[in-house]
């Protein structure tokens, strides 16, 4: 028997699941998450399941985890010390940054101070030119000076960060053995080069030293994490969840711990996108709704959309990440009226202190949970299965002061606090569907997390979405994605050079050069030839751009003609992206982009055994709209048939999540256990 | 259909905010000037169908005032009933176009429904040229429009959903490097279109009726957050003064002067006293005046807000024609950014006693350029415009921002790599000035100073900066911070000071260009600055020991 095992850990919870293929069986379990020391709450979790569940460790073979330690550490600023070389003239610029503040309209708000104090980056004379002529030597004897100072500090790790280095690595490799030949070996020298070869200096040297920062820590939590796995006797090595999606090894995670430094948001939508290729639905978009955000995503062809520049802790990133967009619109958003007159809905959050009116946890603000309560769209008596009390009185109370403003109906209020919240959530989904180029009406929308569900066909019918899909357990999502997930790496191999006839060799020779390196990541990864995958593309754009498109080739050399075809791909991408072209213009290759998968045994998911009849066990009245109240039959959702379709109006109620279904809709349990809703005509 | 809800109103708001965040973008990531893809010169706005701004997306503050005019012009010029669908039009002159200035260039497209005109949707992007006597079209030594590049009127540019290519090569063969800037043409159009096609989608869903009120509702809202925020400030009457250092063409300490009075939900602000129009191009027209006084306004009552037409309402501005802040025609106003800059100093200044507490000491109160130009290596010509911020004043309760835009510009620098990369130019130093942040309980941001040589070539540099000769003052006992200046480093080593203001000097090879922006005044007395932050200033480097002694009596 094969156990596969995927943990994540979150803020909140740790989640685990654990997939046993020869029984078609999954397990999930929840635990608190104990974030002084993140490892403590697996050790319980895989304890649980070896003794409770009796399985061998040795039946262990995949041990997926997703981890938020290196998220933390940077936004506590609790890191390993960093100290910077650079090119002489520019200590400042990890300072000065794009030299712009966060909001144009606020002279209060700043960007974070860096993470290395001005009194630990050095400048060392030395300098590439753009086209890889040497400026300026690199000094060595001025490096040994810095050596020498440096040895005094307590330093963790040098982050050396030149220009242009991204293309001419030369003079930081150079700088990087010296200052090692220098410095005792517990001191880790890190390139920019190395962590991230992509020009635009301030982007790659603050990715460089979030990276340093988290050297020390990643290991040392890793170094805990494998000790005391291995203390309960199961052998599998932790893979660990990256931003971009995929997991790498925990020795790759140890050099390059910023690249898991996203994966919380990551978690949901790898979930999703492992459901969405069992079931073969391609196109879908995710809608996560917790206490406070609304996270959303995109996934086209089943492959999730990735950005290369984001935010950490008000630093910036340039790696790979999920193009997750979070809006503050959850189930705590409190709902309040601006000075204009005008409803809002968040980004301040009641959370789960004081939570909710409705919760009486001494919550006093209107919250979007509240507003779902009078709208019968959650229960007036309690939540979690009975073992969370709901006041329908102090709902009315918090959303009657609002209405009392608004000279509305308390159930207007409510219906309006909704919409608001699900109008904030469709801007989300427009951000990262149409502003793409993608048709959300074209797309299912997957809905997750405890308020997800709720929401879905709010958001959905706003959209012209016409399916949405609810998987078996809403609230665990994170936790199974991580049996669905490969382990993957990007490489990039910047390459400038225009558009011309002979193009095509300078193709062939960036291809050559990512090959090699392609090759010894999947020799060090240990991935054998036949689970092995490349994804190509070329970053173009037209002469005198700024932003570059990815065209996917396949991997074969270029000749004249592929080179041609290649440009005129990049033509139509840029007419669909911004409906223009200019097919006469010269183009320019930015650089050339592999991605590599090495292909993991997944667990198929576990079929749902079909049940009996559909069986109401009440009703309640629910608001669906504006004077819309409906009796509506309420079931349980394990008690639901599989594969027998039954329509709206209906409240589905499970222990993690409350599912609702419109007049007019039709809804299922497919074979995986999944909800399906298949909107009706859109309404008004 | 009656009267919308309060929460319909905010459900149209944000659709028609998502369709303008979206044009902001689509122009951000396909256009050539560096201004707009890389320091986002640019923005994007809905208008209702009496020309009134509804939304107005991500943007640059001194767009907004631009904005708010453009309908207007180009219903001055057309009649309702000449305008049809499909037609779109360009604009750019601060006299008969609601500009700023030229580089500037609205594009403004009518939104039909049904054959009817119910909206417009507009954007502006900052060209790295508009043609003109000098490359970028920026530089100082300029005396009247004229000489700054091409000054269109608002006219049509696109009628049945074609372009008239007779007039946009007319436009194009007056501009320098006219293949990229086709592109940003381009850019802008389709970002209308997209306007178009996305409002069209947003028509399914709300009715002509609920559109109208709607907007009329957005912009009242906007109205209410005003006029409740002024009243938040306390009434009375309040006064101050500044000056410009000189507009490059020899008039020298241009006075700006702005007198406020405070009464109730409105405010009243009188620029009476400032200096009149100069020759050089400093000047500002009423539209930059305008957004100078919104943006101010702004900052210090509602930061959070949305910005439309209904800011305008509780606000009314006065100031003499023909003066420095309120240019007629045919004054030169390229580098009027500097202008709005001192205006923004003189309202904080004067609401300083007031508000204490949202109040900032002066910043670096300029709108650093520096503009290269020449044949490089390669034979090809090139023309590059950068602006460079400097210190933020110190706060209330906490420093000053170093080496940051303030207030009406916050566009950021280009890459180091990406301007090598594109131009024969190689950056030296880019770095903050020490010393340069005035002392104060809360200290001042320091400048920046940026060092470029040109590769192989001579090259020609014009450049505009401020308060190279008056400070930027501290507030409540604070000092002021380190001035501007512009230098020459020759390679024999010697340093030549250059005006504030150089237009077109001939840079040698070998030879250096360095500009030292402002710092920023301090907050507060000296004296009350914490050990704590003492130490760092030291330690970090920043200020001397000598500077360290002479200011807080410090010894580390």
């Amino acid at each position: 028997m094969t156990v596969h095992i995927g943990v994540d850990v979150g803020g909140t919870f740790t989640d685990f699941a654990v997939s046993i293929p020869e029984k078609n069986m999954q397990l999930l379990y929840k635990l608190p998450s104990t974030p002084e020391r993140p490892d403590d709450a697996i050790i319980q979790g895989l304890n649980y399941f070896l003794t409770t569940h009796k399985l061998k460790p040795k039946e262990i073979v995949r041990f997926g985890h997703g981890t938020t330690v290196g998220t933390n550490a940077l936004i506590q600023r609790r890191v390993g010390k960093v100290a910077m070389v650079t090119s002489r003239g520019f200590k400042d610029l990890l300072e000065i940054g794009r030299q712009t503040r966060p909001k144009v309209y606020d002279m209060h708000q700043d960007f974070p101070k860096p993470l290395v104090p001005r009194w630990l980056r050095y400048e060392v004379s030395e300098r590439m030119r753009a086209d890889g002529v040497v400026h300026t030597p690199l000094d060595e004897p001025e490096l040994k000076e810095i050596a020498n100072i440096l040895r005094e500090e307590q330093i963790d790790c040098i982050a050396v960060c030149f220009l242009h280095s991204h293309a001419f690595p030369e003079h930081e490799q150079r700088a990087a053995e010296v200052l090692r030949q220098n410095m005792s070996s517990d001191v880790s020298i890190m390139t920019s080069s190395m962590v991230y070869p992509e020009f635009r200096e301030y982007e790659r040297f603050s990715t460089t030293v979030l990276n340093a920062a988290l050297l020390t820590v990643m290991s040392a939590y890793l170094d805990r994490l494998t000790k005391n796995v291995a203390k309960t006797g199961v052998e599998a090595e932790p893979t660990i969840s990256q931003s971009g999606g995929g997991l790498m090894s925990a020795a790759y995670s140890r050099q390059y711990p910023i690249r898991s430094a996203l994966s919380g948001p990551a978690a949901g939508v790898l979930g999703a996108a492992y459901r969405a290729k069992a079931t073969q639905e391609p196109n879908i978009i995710t809608l996560d709704i917790g206490g406070t955000s609304a996270d959303v995503s995109l996934l086209a062809d089943g492959e999730p959309s990735v950005v290369h520049s984001r935010r950490l802790a008000g630093f910036p990133l340039r790696l790979p990440a999920l193009d997750v967009n979070a809006v503050g619109a959850g189930g705590g958003s409190i709902a309040w009226i601006d000075r204009d007159g005008l409803l809002k809905v968040g980004p301040e959050s009641a959370g789960a202190v004081p939570g909710p009116a409705c919760y009486n946890k001494g919550g006093v603000a209107a919250t979007v949970t509240d507003a779902n309560v009078i709208l019968g769209r959650l229960p007036d008596t309690s939540l979690l299965d009975g073992r969370m009390d709901i006041r329908r009185d102090l709902a009315e109370g918090a959303i009657d002061k609002l209405a009392e403003k608004l000279s509305m109906s308390r159930e207007d209020t409510a219906l309006g606090i909704v919409q608001v919240a699900s109008s904030v959530i469709v801007k989300a989904i427009r951000a990262i569907s149409v502003e793409r180029g993608h048709d959300p009406s074209k797309f299912s929308l997957f809905a997750f997390g405890g308020a997800g569900p709720l929401h879905a066909i709010d958001v959905a019918k706003d959209l012209g979405i016409k399916r949405v899909f609810i998987p078996p357990n809403p609230g665990i999502l994170c936790a199974e994605g991580l049996l669905g997930s490969d382990l993957v790496a990007d490489l990039i191999q910047p390459s400038l050079a225009v558009f011309d006839q002979n193009i095509f060799e300078v193709l062939n020779v960036a291809k050559s050069n990512l090959s090699m390196r392609a090759n010894d990541w999947f020799a060090a990864e240990s991935v054998d030839a036949k689970d092995q995958r490349q994804t190509w593309s070329a970053d173009l754009r037209y002469a005198g751009q700024n932003f570059e498109l990815a065209i996917n080739f396949k991997n074969d050399q270029f000749n004249r003609d592929t080179a041609l075809a290649l440009r005129a791909e990049f033509d139509k991408a840029h007419e669909v992206a911004y409906g223009y072209s200019q097919s006469n213009e010269p183009v320019e290759l930015v650089g050339m982009r592999v991605k590599l998968a090495g292909i993991l045994s997944k667990p198929p998911l576990p079929k749902t055994k079909a049940g009996s009849v559909l069986k109401s066990i009440g009703s309640r009245k629910v608001s669906f709209g504006k004077n819309m109240w409906t009796e509506t039959p309420i079931y349980r959702r394990e008690a639901i048939p599989v594969e027998q379709n039954f329509e709206g109006p209906a409240v589905i109620e499970q222990m993690d999540s409350m599912l609702l279904v419109f007049p007019g809709d039709t809804a299922k349990i497919d074979g995986w256990g999944n909800l399906i809703i298949d909107l009706g005509q859109a309404e008004d | 259909m009656s009267k919308l809800t309060p929460i319909e109103v905010e459900l149209l708001r944000n659709g028609l905010t998502s369709i303008c965040d979206e044009m902001f973008l689509a122009i951000m990531k396909s256009a050539y000037s560096t201004n707009i893809k890389e320091r986002h010169d640019h923005s994007a706005a809905i208008f209702d169908a009496q020309g009134r701004v509804v939304v107005q997306g991500e943007s640059l503050p001194l767009h907004l005032a631009s904005m708010l005019g453009l309908v207007e012009v180009v219903l001055d010029r057309y009649g309702v009933e000449e305008i049809n669908p499909g037609d779109m039009f360009l604009s750019n002159d601060p006299f008969v176009g609601r500009g700023s200035h030229l580089p500037d260039v609205a594009i403004l497209a009518p939104i039909f429904r049904d054959g009817e005109l119910i909206l417009f949707v507009s954007n502006i992007a900052h060209h790295s040229d508009i043609g003109g006597m000098a490359p970028g079209s920026m530089a100082g030594g300029m005396t009247e429009i004229y000489q700054e590049g091409l000054r269109i009127p608002p006219i049509r540019i696109v009628q049945e959903d074609k372009i008239l290519q007779d007039v946009f090569d007319l436009v194009l063969l007056n501009v320098r490097v006219p293949s990229e800037r086709r592109g940003d043409y381009m850019a802008q159009i389709a970002a209308n279109r997209l306007g178009n096609r996305r409002l069209k989608e947003l028509f399914e869903k709300w009715s002509k009726e609920q559109i109208e009120g709607g907007c009329s509702a957005i912009i009242d809202a906007v109205t209410r957050r005003m006029r409740s925020s002024i009243a938040e400030l306390p009434d009375g009457e309040y006064a101050f003064e500044d000056v410009l250092d000189d507009d490059g063409m020899g008039t020298e300490n241009i006075p700006v002067v702005v007198n406020i009075e405070k009464k109730g939900e409105e405010i009243w602000l009188d620029f009476e006293g400032s200096g009149p129009q100069v020759r050089g191009n400093m000047n500002n027209s009423f539209a930059g005046l305008q957004a100078s006084v919104l943006f101010a306004l702004k900052v210090l009552v509602d930061p959070d807000g949305p910005t439309n037409h209904g800011m305008l309402e509780p606000v009314h501005i006065k100031a003499p024609e023909g003066s420095v802040v309120n240019a007629s025609f045919p004054a030169a106003t390229a580098a009027r950014a500097q202008t709005c800059q001192r205006i923004i100093d003189v309202i904080l200044g004067a609401l300083a006693e007031a508000v204490p507490d949202r109040v900032i000491a002066a910043c670096n109160g300029a709108n650093g350029v520096a503009t290269f130009s020449g044949i490089g290596p390669d034979g090809k010509y090139y023309l590059y415009m950068e602006t460079i911020g400097g210190g933020a004043g110190g706060r209330s309760y906490k420093d000053g921002s170093d080496g940051i835009q303030v207030h009406v510009t916050n566009t950021s620098n280009l890459p180091v790599e990406a301007l090598e990369n594109e131009y024969p130019l190689l950056v030296d130093r880019y770095e903050l000035i020490e010393g340069s942040g005035g002392a104060g309980k809360w200290r001042g941001g320091l400048g920046l100073r940026r060092v470029y040589r040109g590769i192989d070539h001579t090259l020609t540099f014009s450049g505009q900066g401020e308060r190279g000769v008056k400070a930027p003052w501290g507030l409540f006992g604070g000092k002021s911070g380190g001035t501007a200046s512009i230098s020459l480093h020759l390679d024999d080593g010697s340093r030549q000071s250059l005006p504030i203001k150089p237009a077109s000097f001939e840079v040698k090879p070998g030879v250096a260009v360095c500009i030292e922006t402002a710092g920023a005044g301090g907050y507060g007395p000296p004296a009350e600055r914490d050990i704590e932050s003492l130490e760092d200033d030291t330690k970090s480097g920043k200020f001397s020991a000598e500077f360290m002694r002479k200011f807080y009596n410090f010894q580390n």
